[in-house]
């Protein structure tokens, strides 16, 4: 994307980033967090409710300040949203007004990307997201999963070098997340982003990354990382029989008990 | 079906009771007269409700659409500017406060009996619902689509016009429904206070000369009227469905 990029270079680099909110008691949302994703990585980062992993994503997206450290993307310091990056949220966030596939072309027409840049792949983006038929419906007239497969692919119209994913799949239910997750992957195995999720998860932070960074709150920090040394492609059948699989899982349910007891 | 059926029996027994509860109740013909003697004055001078409710009609969709277009103007203006929001919209509702009704007799002095009184004094009565109805829908921008929004790089003038504007429009169409009403209130006050026609002119008319049964068919045509300008909103804001959905 970016030919100025040094390959040795960290893609995302967060540097002993320090963010408070103000209000009557001052809040330590993130206390000197370091982070940094090579180019083409899936890093999820696994937290308790309230640890300001989202917080960090935010801040990573431009779309928050922070007031110590340093925060870089391919190298240059964050300041405002950037058109490398896309971000995913929680909620769908499709206006009711607009038809699906409206609402999955809106982003490209905030970005004033050209029509002949995104059309054809919104196109190749619905079949692939199983929307094709539901182009001229509503958000409303469609499940919850069909909707969050409809933000994910407004943001993939995108084509965005990063992709930023704040729980995705929060809001549905484990079936229909777990497919999902499968689907993204798919993806993912396909386009190569740089992927930074943020989950309490820890099932699908095992499934979908190459590493796993685990926070505590109050402040948040980064406590532990975890490379996950699974083969790919992964399918939810296959990986479960490795051995290893069990025994991330094991490590990280323990390691996020530690810091639910703090609570 | 049944539903039609339902109404059609309410109405025929509330028709009913006004025009037989009246002799049974021995109540005098120019305190209330029967339904079938206003129906009858009514037929006599329909030449005159007609035309009395076409100047009638004029002034009320010319007051409301000022007070929709101003309404919507300032509004806006109210939410960009800052400004305006400290001197303007202070000034807007301590206006809204007043009673209108005691603005119209100026409106009179200022605009002369024609026209232009009557469409004053409708605007008076319309606008201020629409300004606040779209000031307060402005607001009412989910903070997640912000977010959204601001993630993607929109440019101010794609956020009024792609996310603010539709999340506005439940509230500004709540406010014109508020609105339809009052301005048929606004144009009947100006008639009432001095005009040469319209339906509350002939109103005044009507008491002066003690024909109780036409001032009645008056109040027929003047709520018939009112009732269809306001099925007529109500018609156009169900093109705004989005209310309270957000995902």
């Amino acid at each position: 994307m970016d030919s100025s990029h040094d390959s040795s270079q960290p893609v995302i680099a967060v540097r002993q980033v320090l963010k408070t909110f103000a209000g009557k008691r001052e809040v330590k949302a993130l206390e000197a967090v370091d982070l940094a994703i090579g180019a083409h990585e899936f890093v999820s980062i696994l937290g308790p409710s309230g640890c300001g992993k989202s917080t960090l994503l935010r801040i990573v997206a431009g779309l928050t300040p922070y007031q110590g450290g340093e925060v870089c993307v391919n190298g240059r310091a964050v300041m405002d949203p950037s058109p490398e990056i896309g971000v995913v949220f929680q909620s769908s966030n499709m206006l009711p007004w607009l038809t699906v596939r409206e609402n999955m072309a809106l982003g490209a027409r905030l970005r004033k990307l050209p029509e002949s840049a995104w059309a054809p792949k919104l196109e190749q983006l619905m079949g692939m997201l199983g929307l094709k038929g539901f182009e001229q419906h509503h958000p409303h007239q469609l499940s919850g999963g069909m909707r969050q497969r409809a933000a994910i692919g407004q943001i993939l119209a995108l084509d965005p070098q990063i992709l930023l994913m704040d729980e995705p799949f929060g809001a549905l239910d484990a079936l229909t997340r777990d497919r999902l997750n499968v689907e993204l992957l798919r993806i993912w195995q396909e386009q190569r982003q740089t992927v930074l999720l943020v989950t309490h998860s820890i099932a699908e932070a095992v499934f979908l990354s190459d590493r796993v960074l685990v926070m505590s709150g109050r402040p948040g920090r980064v406590v532990q990382e975890i490379a996950i040394d699974l083969p790919r492609p992964r399918r939810p059948e296959s990986i479960k029989e490795n051995p290893r699989y069990g025994e991330y899982i094991a490590e990280l349910s323990s390691l996020m008990g530690v810091f639910k007891d703090e609570h | 079906m049944r539903r039609t059926l339902e109404s059609l029996i309410f109405w025929g027994l509330l028709a009913a009771l006004w025009e037989y509860g009246v002799g049974a109740l021995g109540i005098r013909r120019y305190l209330l007269p029967p339904l079938s003697a206003v129906l009858a004055a009514g037929w006599e001078a329909r030449e005159m409700l007609l035309s009395e409710t076409w100047v009638t009609t004029t002034e009320v969709l010319m007051g409301f659409g000022l007070a929709v277009v101003g309404g919507i103007l300032f509004g806006v203006l109210i939410h960009l500017s800052p400004l305006a929001r400290r001197t303007l919209y202070p000034l807007i509702t301590a206006l809204q406060s007043m009673p209108k009704i005691a603005l119209a007799p100026l409106m009179i002095v200022w605009f002369g009996y024609g026209l232009g009184s009557k469409v004053a004094a409708t605007f008076l009565f319309a606008f201020f619902p629409v300004v606040v109805a779209t000031l307060g829908g402005m607001q009412n921008v989910p903070i997640n689509l912000d977010e959204h929004f601001h993630a993607l790089g929109a440019s101010r003038w794609d956020r009024f016009w792609r996310l603010q504007m539709p999340s506005a429009l439940p509230a500004f169409v709540d406010g014109i429904k508020i609105a339809m009403p009052l301005a048929v209130i606004g144009a009947i006050v100006g008639e009432f206070i001095g005009a040469e026609e319209g339906l509350g002119h002939l109103m005044t008319l009507a008491t002066a000369n003690a024909q109780t049964d036409l001032m009645f068919a008056a109040i027929l045509v003047i709520t018939a009227l009112a009732v269809f300008l306001y099925a007529l909103v109500e018609r156009l804001a169900r093109a705004v469905w989005w209310r309270g959905i957000s995902y």
